[in-house]
């Protein structure tokens, strides 16, 4: 019996008709549309966007060189280096994340015992070549001092579910 | 033997034996701090902690011995549970107070990743702590450019303090205050005088004390891990070697019960940043007294060109650290080539290789020592010719009242010894019977005697191993019914038992190392092979031809006037004899550096440039001719030990002759520098310095 | 041309000639580049989205955009293509598209070739088109395309068999090949097009559902997209195109998307008539047959927006196993009823 319907239902065209019907509707609503480079959505505080490393407030870089972020990370994106300052305190040499291999999971900041390494707001970093998407710790570091005010915001603002 | 409940399963252990040495018998994993098989008891910790029926409160297990447990009312063995929940709230409460003291800097310690206190934290750690209070801190120690210190993540278990004491035998590490203020500290914060000072690290259960020269390096989840073999001496210590990437990162012992224990020197442990420097990685050619970078076909042509003259004015010498197949590919080359002057003794100890096998072996094997009840030194010193022999000495000492006669420098041991004489004078007087120590050696049951490889280097290197093994003979020190066999050769060298066992020695009208050279020098040699040798003596410059196949910038490299750039100890997989005659496996854990080659492979293209092709394409093929022709290559991992003892007469080795009367020579000069690799690495080079300082301020007041 | 040529004599009936064809490509392609952002702008709209809308005023230059950018960027011909096969695809399927736009009467009296078998002429040219992409596929050496051309083949011939059958219906209602003839037995009005005449309409309004589907098949759109379905042929016989190949091929396929159009509102919609009364204006009935064509194109496009992919299985069971039989019975019914009544004089 439900195939006959099913048939007469084909036949008669009732589907398309209906889907037509809905596709009109549709047709007619308000545009969901965006007109990105003039207006922009909100972000969540927890936007994974450009990686930063960020500073303490007397400019004393965060990261330890603990590699946690390096270990976790799935897409093997982040190599760091690493061996005592003159100081004494255990310091990166080389911290290096390759964007066009990240996949912007948020391990490594999840990872991060210090707040250091994070992801920011920022999603607009395309370059024209692969080399630029090449991370290195100057790069991020300097990311880090220019996206601070925000970072530092998301993070108080996402603090409470922590 | 007492039978025990271990959470219901009944164990049937020695009486002596602890609860914690039961539980493991069992299959039970007890968690520990201070607790280690190698080191006295201290029962410090707290962690092992079990319940025992009958008993009012949890007992650490590491401290009460199974016959000390009382049986069930009906006479049922004691019963042991260590899964109640007594047991965990117990060890939970331990791992409390524990953390209270415990700094949270788990991301910058470099025991992250490999520490006790984090895994058994994740095991019996609470999520947050309790403790309000300002944490403990505690001033960072000196303890030399070997061990970094971080005090403040101590939790006073004293493994390190009991190592030092009872395996090292040098009392420099101690405590100080009690309770919260303890501390563990050197005396006057000096820096650690014992060859096996680094092993602390490893002992240590938390990350108070760390590698200084691997700090913050690297992480274990980074490196390679690959097993392999230590080459510094010629114990053949098993090692774990670390690398990232090219580099190799770090040595840590491998358990060999057998070998090392558990320890190894801090050579073995420290000279691997030797690999990376002063590194032969592209051929040269000397051109116009100038040693110039030349391509593989260049250098080779060159070799092929210095080989191709007369056979009886050509020679080889094979140094301290080849392997067995680069040794076996040279000799096949060289008497393909029809040259008979081959030599691996470059250290001049020409009374070597002759006889049986056990003329050169270390007997009475490593594990023997310990049932050892007497011991001769013959211009030795184990402590810096092998550290963790000189380890097990001490043990033996410590055991079973091992006497120890030395003849040789007078030198600190770390244990008590007899110093008879400085010379071969001593020696003969022994042989002779003039000597008191001669009844100790005839009055023990096992009696050993250890002959140095620098006293048989002597120019009556051959009349002393006559006297060692008269001596032997004299004092029953080879007894085949019971399975000894007291007479040993203590090498330096890791790659001269394998040598010998070859059979690298001059053949039929053939020079040896000595002759070579002195050829060399009065013109009536063309060329020289010098297969890594570094330490003996090297003919003059300009009278010959000298090719030099090894991995650094060292004394043969700068004579040289062909350099091929070889492979170390790490870069290849490569068959090592220890001084006991036990065959072992190194493996490769980074490739050679540059343009360097595996030194078989550099022979194997090279006998084809001469047209005299070795029949082997692979190391396979290689292992395979070597263990045909020399079978006791195919016993790997395996000690001859008192094998055929009823066939060994110690008192045929050598030659008989008049001996000198000069002392006895330090088998080196510095500890530290005993070889290409060590003599390359800043951490040695730092290490002989303090070394040398040491000895100096010591000389300044006295 | 051939009465132009015998009008106006050898050399103005040609260059006469030729001005009609380039004034009907000319209109074509620029038909095209509204139609391809109006079928855009329609699949958007049903999504929410605002389509194109960057390139000039509501993004109406957006295909003059993409034909530069077409234009301007390196032809890639893979290592392993034959060459010649891998260009004269696209310029097959090219040039086939505009051939079938000679006979078709674009208003009264408008046509460059009036033929009277230009059904037949347009039936064979569109079922050239499948060598385009049959070369295009197998040029290519590379599976994807290989299999999309495959696909692609066997999807036309079936549904062409049933395009044929439809065909034939109105042939036997008008009883003329002739395109322009076909047009003006609709003229009376809605009540005599031939997708709703009576008493035909029960055959005739099944006739035009099924065509209207087959064209859809015929043409690779939505949701017979098989040959080059994304998900599972990248961009099926097109994958190994670039730059103006790609270009050529994409006029292609929407130009016989627009003959589709035609061809329905011809045979079935009255062509260049109104609902109401005959057109005999020529302008006039050229923007009327306009409406209808942009009419259809937009149940095209809205096609396109609301059915999902069918799957090959289901395809090829919709084009044999209904559409034919469908189509056969629909043949036999008419005939016979034009053989005992005589065809039906519609809208008198």
């Amino acid at each position: 019996m439900s195939r006959i319907v099913q048939a007469a239902r084909g036949a008669l065209l009732l589907d398309f008709v209906g889907a037509f019907a809905l596709g009109m509707k549709y047709f007619f609503r308000r545009k969901a549309t965006v007109n990105y480079p003039f207006e922009k959505n909100a972000l969540s505080p927890r936007f994974r966007g450009e990686h930063a490393l960020r500073r303490y407030a007397n400019g004393e870089e965060r990261c330890i060189a603990c590699k946690l972020c390096e270990a976790i990370c799935p897409a093997q994106a982040i190599t760091i280096e690493a061996e005592p300052r003159v100081d004494g305190s255990r310091r990166t040499t080389r911290y290096d994340i390759d964007m066009v291999k990240c996949i912007y999971c948020g391990f490594c900041q999840e990872a991060c015992p210090v707040d250091a390494i994070v992801e920011g707001p920022n999603f607009e970093f395309s370059t024209e070549t692969r080399e630029e998407l090449y991370y290195d710790k100057e790069r991020l570091l300097s990311n880090g001092d220019r996206w601070e005010r925000e970072i530092a915001k998301n993070l108080e603002l996402d603090a409470p579910y922590r | 033997m007492t039978k025990i409940l271990i959470d219901g399963t009944e164990v049937d252990v020695p009486a002596e034996f602890t609860l914690l040495q039961a539980c493991e018998a069992a299959g039970v994993e007890i968690p520990r701090f201070c607790y280690h098989e190698r080191l006295s008891i201290a029962g410090n910790c707290r962690m092992c902690l079990v319940e025992v029926k009958g008993a009012p409160k949890p007992v650490a297990s590491c401290a009460q011995q199974v016959k000390d447990q009382r049986p069930g009312p009906n006479g049922e063995p004691p019963a042991v549970i260590t899964k109640s929940p007594l047991v965990k709230k117990a060890r939970e409460g331990v791992m409390e107070f524990l953390l209270i003291n415990h700094p949270l800097d788990c991301p910058i310690c470099d025991q992250g990743g490999e520490c006790d206190l984090q895994d058994q934290a994740v095991a019996y750690g609470r999520a947050g702590s309790r403790f309000d209070l300002n944490k403990r801190a505690v001033e960072e120690k000196q303890m030399g450019p070997l061990v970094k210190t971080v005090m403040t993540r101590c939790i006073q278990c004293t493994r390190c303090v009991r190592f030092v004491t009872e395996i090292a035998g040098v009392p420099e590490i101690g405590a100080t205050g009690r309770g919260e203020d303890m501390e563990i500290t050197t005396y006057l914060e000096a820096s650690l005088t014992s060859e096996l000072s680094a092993n602390v690290i490893d002992l240590c259960p938390v990350g108070a004390l760390t590698s200084k020269p691997y700090a913050f390096n690297a992480r274990p989840w980074e490196l390679t891990k690959v097993e392999s073999i230590d080459v510094m001496d010629a114990l053949g210590s098993n090692v774990r070697i670390d690398a990232r990437g090219p580099e190799v990162l770090r040595v840590l012992p491998r358990v060999n019960e057998e070998i090392n224990e558990e320890w190894i020197s801090d050579k073995t442990r420290y000279a691997v940043d030797g690999l990376k420097r002063q590194r032969l990685d592209r051929p040269f050619v000397r051109k116009n007294g100038k040693l110039t970078p030349v391509t593989w076909d260049e250098a080779l042509a060159a070799t092929a060109q210095a080989l191709s003259g007369d056979p009886a004015r050509i020679g080889a010498i094979a140094g301290d650290l080849v392997d067995a197949e680069s040794t076996k590919a040279l000799l096949d080359l060289m008497r393909a080539l029809g040259v008979q002057s081959t030599d691996c003794r470059a250290d001049g100890a020409a009374a070597l290789g002759k006889g049986p096998r056990q003329g050169w072996l270390f007997n009475t094997t490593l594990d023997g020592v310990e049932d050892a009840d007497a011991l001769l030194l013959i211009g030795t010193n184990p402590r810096t010719e092998a550290p963790v022999l000189n380890a097990r000495i001490r043990k033996a000492w410590l055991r079973n009242d091992l006497q120890i006669g030395v003849i040789g420098p007078r030198v600190d041991l770390t244990y008590p010894a007899h110093h008879l004489g400085a010379g071969p004078a001593t020696l003969r007087e022994l042989v002779e019977g003039r000597l008191s120590f001669v009844e100790t050696l005839k009055a023990a049951k096992r009696p050993m005697i250890v002959v140095g490889a620098a006293a048989l280097a002597r120019a009556d290197g051959a009349q002393i191993l006559r006297l060692a093994g008269k001596l032997a003979a004299a004092v029953g020190a080879v007894k085949p019914a019971e399975d000894w066999n007291g007479f040993n050769v203590l090498h330096t060298a890791a790659g001269r038992v394998g040598a010998l066992d070859l059979g690298f020695l001059p053949g039929p009208g053939g020079k040896d190392a000595a002759a070579l050279v002195a050829a060399a020098n009065a013109g009536a040699l063309d060329t020289l092979f010098v297969l890594g040798a570094d330490e003996g003596a090297l003919p003059e410059p300009g009278k010959s031809t000298v090719i030099y196949l090894g991995t650094h910038g060292d004394r043969g490299a700068h004579r040289a006037d062909i350099i091929l750039p070889g492979a170390a100890y790490t870069e290849r997989n490569a068959t090592y004899v220890n001084t006991e005659g036990r065959v072992q496996y190194a493996r490769r854990v980074v490739f050679p550096k540059g343009e360097a080659r595996e030194d078989w492979a550099i022979l194997r293209a090279l006998s084809a440039r001469v047209g005299k092709t070795l029949p082997y394409d692979d190391l396979a093929a290689l292992r395979a001719r070597m263990i045909a022709e020399h079978p006791t290559f195919g016993a790997v991992d395996y000690a001859p030990g008192a094998v055929d003892a009823a066939a060994f007469d110690p008192a045929a080795l050598g030659e008989e002759g008049a001996v000198s009367d000069a002392p006895f020579a330090p088998a080196f000069a510095d500890f530290y520098l005993t070889n290409p690799i060590a003599r390359a690495s800043q951490i040695m080079a730092e290490c002989s310095a303090q070394a040398a300082a040491r000895a100096s301020a010591r000389t300044a007041a006295e | 041309m051939a009465d132009l040529i015998a009008q106006y004599g050898p050399v103005w009936g040609f260059w006469l000639g030729v001005g009609q064809i380039l004034a009907i490509m000319v209109m074509l392609l620029l038909t095209l580049a509204f139609i391809l952002l109006f079928d855009r702008k329609v699949w958007a709209a049903v999504q929410m989205r605002k389509g194109p809308n960057v390139v000039g005023p509501f993004g109406l230059f957006q295909s003059f955009a993409d034909f530069i950018k077409f234009v301007v960027k390196e032809i890639v011909i893979p290592a392993g293509a034959n060459k010649t096969v891998f260009i004269l695809a696209p310029l097959l399927t090219f040039t086939l598209a505009f051939a079938a736009w000679a006979v078709v009467p674009i208003a009264p009296g408008w046509v460059i070739s009036d033929i009277n078998v230009g059904i037949l002429y347009l039936f064979a040219i569109s079922s050239l088109g499948v060598y385009g992409i049959i070369m295009g596929g197998w040029a290519s050496n590379s599976k994807y395309p290989f299999l999309g051309s495959l696909r692609s083949a066997a999807q036309m011939v079936s549904y062409e068999v049933s395009i044929g059958f439809v065909i034939i219906t109105v042939l036997l209602l008008v009883g003329s090949l002739n395109l322009t003839t076909i047009v003006d037995n609709q003229k009376a009005g809605v009540w005599a097009w031939h997708a709703f005449a009576w008493p035909t309409v029960f055959i005739m309004f099944p006739m035009f559902v099924i065509f209207f589907i087959s064209a859809l098949a015929e043409t690779n759109r939505p949701p017979f997209d098989l040959p080059e379905a994304e998900s599972e042929l990248v961009a099926g016989y097109q994958v190994e195109y670039s730059s103006t190949p790609y270009l050529l091929f994409m006029i292609g396929e929407y130009l016989n998307i627009v003959l589709m159009c035609a061809m329905i509102s011809i045979l079935f919609l009255g062509g260049w008539h109104l609902p109401w009364g005959p057109v005999e204006q020529p302008f006039l009935g050229f923007l009327v047959l306009y409406a209808k064509i942009w009419l259809v194109f937009f149940m095209f496009a809205m096609v396109k927006a609301i059915v999902p992919r069918y799957r090959y299985d289901q395809l090829m069971r919709l084009g044999w196993k209904i559409f034919l039989p469908t189509t056969l019975v629909a043949v036999a019914v008419l005939a016979g009823y034009v053989a005992y009544n005589g065809r039906p004089v519609i809208g008198g």
